[in-house]
């Protein structure tokens, strides 16, 4: 004990000697990159006020997706399937809400749509996409719907990669729809600096070719394009002569899940250069009425 | 004229490694005649134009992928040769819509039993494939397959199935502890993870998400097999849906995995299910061995043709083309000339126009990329003539001499505190023993 207690004080200079030199050794930035980096950092701004807008006086549900200024006025149709599949769903099954234009980096999911409840629910969490349904449910009591039939999740399966690849091709990847539908949409108003935006719609079509490569080795437009008009088709007999998808009174889920992709493949707002899936979709009337009857909604 | 189908070599005791190949066997052993196709244990990817297996030779025709070789066997044979000719148009939607429910569910499932839960991998599908696998492409495939499937499953979040993605992250927080504490490397206790303490934790972990994910596929073809011999309602005949459903089914169910949570999973969920697709790959597969797919006189009861050796050149191009691939420029360049050779080939099915603009599309890419490196290159040289222009280098080059003088002293001190070191550092104390009690 007592040479245990002797010999620390011995050992620590020693320690404390050699560390800093090993850490150097290993570690030390080279002379005069230390000093660029010592100039950092050169100016540093107060912090910023917290946001007290207009908006958080309102007492509604907020649900963020991406739009404009003029589809936030109107309440417009998002531009997005994802968000226009879920701003679909709250409107079918009757929960006001209100629009609220936004991108990406502001969603703690990363992701959008997502909802903010309004302030008698609990203020200080976001509902992501995922649980969407499960707090319309409660909030409206409507029914899950994956649960009245088996076909849902099989049918959903052919909006998730079939539509959805040929959705990602033809808007990202095909260069005329690039520039005239995706960029504006998505890259215009984030920036005004060229650059910048060059640098994000390289990510945007990155991101998109990457998406289609996970499920195979290279992108067959072809291929893509069959698979969607295979899709639509069953989707068409499986709507057949009826009103909504699995002949129910009130459109749900899987009704916003098809008009989020009908809707904005037809829509002449878009400015479509190239749109074989519109093509393809037009071949099926009774998909093309379902979508205009659902218009009446917004 | 006989037809050719390249595929995957067997593995598993089923006459191919990967579910597409299998879906595709499945079909042409209920609808093509025996002695009009032979099947041909390949292996090799790039066989086929389209780099893809199970390809389809016909002369000098090349037809990839399950569906297109399902829809080009319908034109060749003039339809007889085509198992959907009978459905119903609701049938038919049911069969376009389960096959993608199918495709995407089960391959998914199959890419986390298979390849990301490394047991698994490490113990049963990498020597599998290093068994049907001729050098060097046994050391560059499995890796690669390996690779895409992480990143196909990566948005499903189970990533703590892989062993070697929790070693590294065990790996960062050990370097963390070390810059945090400045606690010398050598007595940082080290736990020992033992797979099956891992497996304990992990399975807890995992185990509510892989439920929801197999109950999301299992249950609804359970309810729509029922208690009929097929699929789609009605039909005595089997369907595209059926081959492609015991294509990837079994690859869940029969493989003997060391971690068997898919088939177990399967085999509860869906009972009827098991049986049914245990029952069809027996019938349509029997139990195939590696060497039958090498000897084209076998018992089995496929038409096996053994596939041609390896030519030196053969070699030599796969060994190149690898390296290329994993240059990080040079691939990105490659990858744009695949997209633009597959658009400009007469036969790729694309009309004159698509494929134009695709080709514009992939040369604006590659410009794209010769721009990239001219504007590293640029950078580059502007730093180092800064460097140059301010004297950098001149004022480094005195303080290196000052700083080798220094080392060697240095070194002298290290070398005697290393020696003194098992004299007099009480190990206890870094492992958080209180040595005052003692």
């Amino acid at each position: 004990m007592t040479t245990n207690n002797d010999s620390r004080p011995e050992q620590r200079p020693d320690d404390s000697r050699r560390e800093p030199h090993r850490a150097r050794d290993f570690f030390s930035v080279p002379a005069p990159v230390k000093r660029l980096f010592d100039r950092f950092p050169l100016i540093t701004y107060p912090a910023n006020e917290l946001p007290h807008c207009a908006l958080s006086t309102q007492r509604g549900n907020r649900l963020f997706v991406f739009t404009d200024a003029a589809g936030v006025r109107r309440g417009r149709p998002s531009f997005n399937p994802q968000c226009l599949k879920w701003q679909a769903y709250l409107k079918f099954v009757g929960i006001d809400f209100e629009l609220i234009s936004s991108n990406n980096h502001a969603s703690p999911s990363g992701v959008l749509p997502f909802l903010l409840p309004s302030p008698p629910a609990d203020i200080s969490t976001p509902i992501p996409a995922s649980k969407l349904q499960k707090w319309a449910i409660e909030e409206v009591h409507c029914e899950e719907e994956q649960q009245l039939n088996v076909r849902f999740e099989v049918y959903s399966s052919l909006l998730d990669t079939g539509i959805r690849n040929a959705w990602l091709y033809s808007l990202y990847l095909n260069h005329e729809n690039f520039e005239a539908v995706a960029r504006p949409l998505y890259v215009n108003p984030s920036t005004t600096n060229s650059a910048v935006r060059s640098a994000l719609a390289a990510q945007l079509q990155q991101a998109a070719r990457d998406e289609l490569l996970k499920s195979s080795t290279y992108i067959d437009a072809s291929a893509l394009e069959a698979e969607a008009a295979e899709a639509f088709e069953a989707l068409s007999t499986l709507l057949g002569d009826k009103v909504h998808f699995f002949d129910r009174p009130n459109p749900g889920l899987f009704d916003a899940s098809v008009f989020a992709f009908t809707h904005l493949i037809l829509d002449q707002n878009m400015g479509w250069k190239y749109n074989r899936l519109g093509q393809l979709l037009s071949q099926h009337e009774n998909l093309v009425q379902h979508r205009e009857r659902l218009l009446k909604f917004f | 004229m006989v037809l050719e189908l390249h595929v995957w070599g067997p593995g598993f005791s089923l006459p191919s490694i990967d579910a597409q190949c299998l879906a595709t066997i499945a079909y042409f052993s209920l609808a093509v005649p025996k002695d009009s196709w032979v099947l041909v244990a390949s292996s090799d990817p790039t066989v086929s134009p389209t780099h893809e297996l199970p390809a389809l030779k016909n002369g000098s025709t090349w037809v990839s992928r399950f569906r297109n070789i399902v829809d080009y066997l319908r034109q060749y044979s003039n339809g007889a040769w085509d198992l959907d000719r009978d459905l119903s148009a609701l049938e038919k939607a049911d069969s376009i819509a389960f096959s993608s429910f199918v495709e995407s569910r089960t391959q998914a499932l199959l890419d986390l039993s298979l390849y990301v839960t490394s047991q698994n991998y490490y113990n049963s599908t990498s020597p599998a494939y290093g068994a049907i696998l001729q050098w060097p492409n046994q050391w560059i495939i499995p890796p690669q397959l390996h690779d895409a499937a992480k990143s196909r499953t990566e948005p499903l979040g189970l990533s703590s199935l892989d062993l070697e993605e929790m070693e590294q992250q065990q790996k960062r927080d050990h370097s963390a502890a070390i810059a945090a504490g400045r606690i010398p490397q050598n007595f940082i206790r080290r736990p020992r993870e033992t797979v099956s303490g891992l497996l304990g934790r992990t399975s807890q972990q995992n185990q509510f998400r892989l439920e929801a994910l197999t109950a999301e596929l299992f249950q609804p073809l359970e309810e729509a097999l029922g208690d009929k011999t097929n699929f789609l309602s009605g039909q005595a005949a089997r369907s595209s849906l059926d081959c492609l459903a015991v294509g990837y089914l079994s690859l869940a169910l029969v493989p003997d995995l060391p971690h068997k949570w898919l088939r177990n999973s399967m085999q509860r969920k869906a009972p009827r299910l098991s049986q049914h697709i245990d029952r069809m790959r027996r019938e349509l597969y029997g139990t195939v061995n590696v060497s039958d797919a090498f000897s084209s006189s076998g018992g089995s009861s496929l038409p096996w043709q053994a596939p041609d050796r390896a030519r030196l050149v053969t070699v030599g191009t796969t060994l190149l083309n690898s390296l290329a691939d994993a240059t990080p420029i040079l691939k990105d360049i490659r990858l744009n000339n695949r997209l633009r050779e597959t658009a400009e080939a007469s036969d790729s099915g694309l009309s004159p126009v698509e494929s134009q603009s695709l080709a514009a599309y992939a040369r604006g890419q590659s410009k794209d990329t010769l721009l990239s490196i001219a504007t590293v290159i640029g950078g580059v040289a502007a730093l180092l003539g800064y460097m140059v222009h301010v004297g950098v280098f001149s004022a480094q080059e005195e303080g290196e001499e000052e700083d080798h003088e220094q080392e060697h002293t240095r070194d002298y001190e290290d070398q005697e505190a290393e020696v003194q070191l098992p004299e007099s550092v009480n190990v206890s104390d870094f492992l958080g023993v209180n040595t005052a009690a003692l």
